[in-house]
């Protein structure tokens, strides 16, 4: 797990690191005028590629963290120590979600600390704006992916896949400046009550449905 | 921490399903929406003349609804159509004394299109303030941009850093003009492709409308109401803009467009910023599209929707010649549309055709909508009680039935049971 987790934020940080070298090379071979007026009133964003991300990250991560849990039987073992159910899955979630703010915020650190240099503050708001729902998107995904792979039963799995795809696309709406600004706090507050779902699944597993 | 989890599933659910069945359903009924007509004024029959729609294609009809063949509508609109009619060497030598003279005609074009969502779009608070009389042919954008928020700020795009010289004179002109910050507007043109450049109009914190521009790179604010003749001082004043349009046009006529607090629509012409109401009386800023033509001899005003429009033609001194109004047919009574309000009670998009930004936009179905959804929650209590499982655990389940019709129905058909 360790070496996963290693790689992913390896990824995720080498990947920033490009976008910043990729974004000095915009503004070495311009003008900076041209590149202020594309941002202002073209809406372009030099981290735009990095969109997906965080929803990849969070997908995989759910992925490794649970899997070999599932496979092996190990997570129904833990289900059945004497400890409440809900805090043995919360303690992986809160590890999952720890590590997985580990793997994102030295790499969104990097683009916002390097884009300051050549840019001015409006543009660290436009880029928190823009990005928030994207980071959102990532804990959802993991939230989520780990509430589909702990539902026991294969017809559940479906239509949970259907209704988290259905829900993590909000996020991933086309965007510009502000424009998620209105909705933004309702999207955390909805991230937030998703990380009761896994609990559930968690309970249906823990009772040995669909086996 | 089990109930809450399915409380937070039923409620995200819902509003899912209200999402995306009705999109789903939209696109299964999918039909040609009519296409509102484009109108004309003619200004030599008097009246309006419109390119309209049917499954055949386009016919071009006058307000009685004669049809006329292309060739004879064109010579009814000979502004409209001077480069085919010079082409077939038809156009007028004059229009009620009025010469015709191409070169003019296209001088004297102008056109403005005031869209429901540009009253409410994300912008980046950097504004580019040119030079006005840089004496070059063309403008030039500046090395800066303009932040205004507590005071005046200029940012060098090369350093990124604040010009501090040029912020302390301009932050001095503003206060000695007794601007109030932050600004409530800031609204201009930031292209160098115009003719020449009226900076922004600056709406301040307590309402007042000022005019800032660069001229010789110095800071030239005029608080409107101060320019304008004594009579309409204290309708400038009392205005407090809540949507300005800068025009910039060869004529230098109309200065901009904008919308006053009470929903009242203006021009603002001329040097002396004269304020010429636009006499719409079925507008609404947010909801329908407001397109204003001008030509040699007439302006053309069209305030459109889905299901009417409404057209007014004014002369040069902005008093109206003739109006018209008129329904368009609408798919919102159409047998689909009207299953598609009963089953749903109700349908969210997230966007608006009034905003640039997200937001939960409901929209209600039908009275019978409501009737639907308590015939479901009977069906779904008598089916429970008949399993003998109808508890206080059921209530989400039931509210769900309450509130979503339909799409709690489904969830609760798909959904694992509360005591599984």
């Amino acid at each position: 797990m360790r070496l996963y987790w290693g790689l992913m934020f390896l990824a995720h940080f080498v990947f920033c690191l490009f976008l910043c070298l990729q974004l000095r090379r915009v503004c070495m071979i311009n003008e900076p005028l041209p590149v202020w007026s594309n941002w202002l009133f073209k809406d372009y964003l030099f981290f735009r590629p990095i969109e997906y991300g965080p929803l990849l990250l969070g997908i995989v991560f759910a992925c490794l963290q649970f899997f070999p849990e599932i496979i092996a039987k190990r997570l129904r073992l833990v289900l059945h120590l004497p400890l409440r159910e809900d805090r043995a899955i919360g303690a992986h979630l809160a590890v999952g979600l720890g590590l997985l703010s580990l793997a994102f915020l030295p790499g969104i650190g990097l683009l916002l600390g390097y884009s300051s240099i050549w840019f001015p503050p409006e543009f660290a708001t436009n880029f928190v704006y823009v990005y928030s729902p994207w980071l959102l998107g990532g804990y959802a995904a993991y939230l989520l992916s780990s509430f589909i792979l702990l539902e026991p039963t294969w017809r559940l799995r479906v239509f949970y896949f259907l209704l988290s795809a259905s829900l993590v696309r909000l996020f991933f709406l086309p965007t510009n400046y502000d424009s998620f600004s209105r909705i933004l706090p309702w999207l955390t507050l909805l991230t937030v009550g998703l990380v009761t779902l896994p609990l559930l699944s968690a309970n249906r597993f823990g009772k040995g449905y669909g086996t | 921490m089990k109930i809450i989890a399915r409380i937070i599933l039923l409620a995200t659910g819902v509003l899912l399903l209200s999402h995306y069945l009705p999109e789903g359903y939209r696109l299964l009924i999918a039909k040609k929406h009519p296409r509102p007509p484009i109108v004309f004024y003619s200004c030599v029959q008097k009246e309006f003349l419109f390119y309209r729609y049917n499954d055949h294609g386009m016919t071009f009809v006058d307000e009685k609804g004669t049809n006329y063949v292309r060739e004879t509508f064109e010579q009814l609109l000979p502004i409209d159509n001077y480069l085919q009619l010079l082409r077939n060497d038809t156009l007028p030598k004059d229009i009620d004394g009025v010469p015709l003279i191409p070169d003019k005609i296209k001088r004297e074009r102008l056109s403005i299109r005031i869209r429901p969502e540009m009253l409410d779009t994300p912008l980046v608070p950097l504004y580019p303030l040119m030079e006005a009389e840089n004496g070059r042919v063309r403008l030039e954008m500046p090395n800066d941009f303009m932040r205004l928020k507590d005071r005046v700020e200029f940012v060098i795009a090369a350093s990124n850093k604040v010009d501090s010289a040029k912020s302390d004179k301009f932050t001095r002109v503003f206060v000695k003009a007794g601007f109030t910050f932050p600004p409530r507007i800031v609204a201009g043109n930031a292209t160098t492709l115009k003719p020449y450049d009226e900076g922004y109009f600056l709406v301040d914190k307590t309402g007042v409308t000022y005019q800032l521009r660069m001229v010789r790179g110095e800071p030239d604010l005029k608080r409107i109401s101060e320019l304008v003749p004594l009579s309409s001082k204290e309708q400038w004043e009392t205005l407090h803009p809540k949507f300005i349009h800068v025009q910039e046009g060869e004529t230098h006529e109309i200065r901009a467009f904008l919308i006053s607090e009470q929903n009242q629509t203006f021009l603002v012409v001329g040097k002396d910023y004269k304020l010429v109401p636009i006499p719409l009386d079925h507008y609404d800023p947010s909801q329908m599209n407001l397109v204003i033509r001008g030509d040699l001899l007439n302006r053309l005003v069209t305030a459109v929707t889905e299901d009417s429009f409404e057209a007014i033609a004014l002369n040069r001194n902005y008093e109206v010649l003739r109006r018209y109004h008129e329904e368009l047919p609408t798919l919102k009574f159409t047998t689909a549309s009207r299953i598609r309000s009963v089953i749903f009670p109700f349908t969210l998009s997230f966007e608006d055709n009034s905003t640039n930004y997200y937001g939960f936009f409901f929209e209600h179905g039908s009275p019978a909508a409501i009737v639907l959804n308590v015939l479901l929650l009977i069906i779904v209590i008598c089916g429970i009680a008949y399993c003998r499982k109808l508890n206080a655990r059921r209530i989400p389940d039931l509210l769900s039935v309450a509130v979503g019709g339909i799409f709690g129905v489904i969830l609760l058909l798909l959904l694992p049971k509360v005591d599984q």
